[in-house]
């Protein structure tokens, strides 16, 4: 069977069956195939990281580290976990990892919120709404700006719970697989950055309850 | 239950994570304590302001992206070998190869083609592409260069060159000679100008001898191009007076 013939689109659910497939036939360096996984995963990838560091270009760069990670370690992937769980971890990792590395340097880098906020640069939104008024894509962005800002205010552990829960809609059990860690410590952790994050967008949460 | 207690499953409870004795619990408490409530509703804003999010994508492809990074990294050894993993998959390895074998095939039988002492071998048959002759021999011959000198000319043509340059007229010669091995001029071709009149000239210039131009030890064929320009001088008005 082809990679041509396997029923896999971005953002369908992938059979285990199918993805088998699809790694083997990276694993046998089917330049085709490895697109395929690519193109498959790295609107979740790009997403994930550019939430988890603010930043669209640092996003497209990790999203790139994370595939050429990925395609070097395809054989000790074992498919225990769904490659998408795999490759979820990987990009934390590696969003970690450049998160750290810009501490060492104390760097302070300005994030380019506004990109990431209006969809500019690097960064394109994929759902934004032509039909609503300026004022409500106004209204739109700067809430989505202050979010983004709460999110980065928290520490990268919990900043990264919450994405993946409420962005990526991942249980808690399949976070846990994700950061190799205890559901009980995912809940722990969920409920510590709602706490904080209600704490920095008080304006915003009260306007949202009503 | 306590308002402590309910706060420290209230994630957990809008997550519906909870046991059902322990979710009836929480409820009932939320239901009563208008404190908690509120903070239910907040925690509940909070998950909802994150998942409105907007998604990012990728202006480019990163797909794109990163198989031109494989590629890059797999197109040959380079320093990435050593670094690179023993037995990792390079899957553009087989494509990358193809062009350098045609170099590398193309180069042996160039090499092939040569005898050491220069002459050609036989070419198998392909007539579209006569053998090119030796190089340093009359129909192949060298360029003058830092090891192959330039082939110092006697005297024999130099009446007839000079009988050119007094002659009437303007104009220019632009001539290969092509110097044999054993010194005689091989043959003279006119490359630019007008070679009408010129006839002695060429005559004379194929007379000519050299001293033999070695290289390698070995004596060999140069070409010697020459520019020779007839400029008719006129005679200034003469000035009168002072």
């Amino acid at each position: 069977m082809g990679v041509g013939e396997i029923p896999l689109e971005a953002g369908r659910a992938v059979t285990r069956a199918a993805e088998r497939v699809l790694v083997d036939r990276c694993r046998r360096g089917d330049p085709e195939a490895f697109a395929r996984l690519v193109a498959l995963h790295e609107g979740m990838v790009v997403n994930l990281a550019a939430r988890l560091l603010g930043d669209p270009e640092e996003a497209r760069d990790v999203a790139q580290n994370v595939f050429l990670q990925v395609y070097r370690r395809l054989g000790q992937f074992e498919g225990r976990a769904s490659l998408r769980t795999w490759i979820y971890r990987v990009t934390v990792n590696q969003s970690h990892n450049r998160r750290r590395w810009w501490q060492r340097r104390r760097h302070d880098k300005e994030l380019p919120l506004d990109d990431l906020v209006a969809g500019r640069g690097a960064a394109r939104l994929a759902d934004s709404r032509p039909e609503a008024s300026p004022f409500q894509e106004t209204r739109r962005r700067e809430r989505a700006r202050r979010v983004q800002e709460g999110l980065l205010r928290l520490s990268f552990d919990h900043r990264t719970v919450l994405v993946l829960r409420e962005v990526e809609g991942l249980s808690c059990d399949e976070i846990a697989g994700v950061l190799d860690v205890a559901p009980g410590t995912v809940k722990s952790r969920l409920a510590r950055a709602r706490e904080s994050l209600r704490g920095e967008l008080t304006g915003l949460v009260e306007e949202g309850r009503r | 239950m306590r308002c402590a207690a309910a706060r420290r499953r209230l994630s957990e409870w809008l997550d519906g994570d909870l046991r059902p004795s322990e979710a009836g619990a929480v409820f009932a408490h939320v239901e009563a304590c208008p404190a908690c409530a509120r903070v239910a509703g907040e925690l509940r804003a909070v998950a909802a302001l994150v998942s409105e999010l907007p998604r990012v994508e990728a202006v480019d492809s990163v797909a794109q992206a990163v198989l031109t990074g494989l590629e890059v990294e797999t197109r040959g050894p380079g320093l990435g070998f050593l670094f690179r993993r023993k037995g990792a998959a390079r899957p553009f390895m087989v494509a990358s190869l193809v062009p350098a074998a045609l170099v590398l095939a193309t180069v042996l039988a160039a090499a092939l083609a040569l005898d050491s002492d220069g002459s050609p071998r036989a070419s198998g048959g392909h007539d579209r592409w006569p053998a090119l002759s030796a190089s340093g021999t009359e129909n192949n011959p060298l360029f003058p260069s830092a090891e192959v000198g330039m082939p110092l000319e006697n005297d024999a043509g130099r009446p007839a060159a000079d009988a050119f340059l007094s002659g009437p007229g303007e104009g220019a010669l632009f001539l290969e000679t092509v110097v044999a091995r054993d010194g005689t001029v091989a043959r003279v071709t006119v490359l630019g100008g007008d070679a009408a009149g010129t006839q002695p000239l060429l005559d004379a210039l194929r007379r000519q001898t050299f001293e033999p131009v070695r290289y390698r030890g070995r004596p060999v064929a140069v070409s010697v191009y020459r520019l020779i320009s007839r400029h008719e001088v006129l005679a200034g008005p003469t000035i009168a007076g002072s």
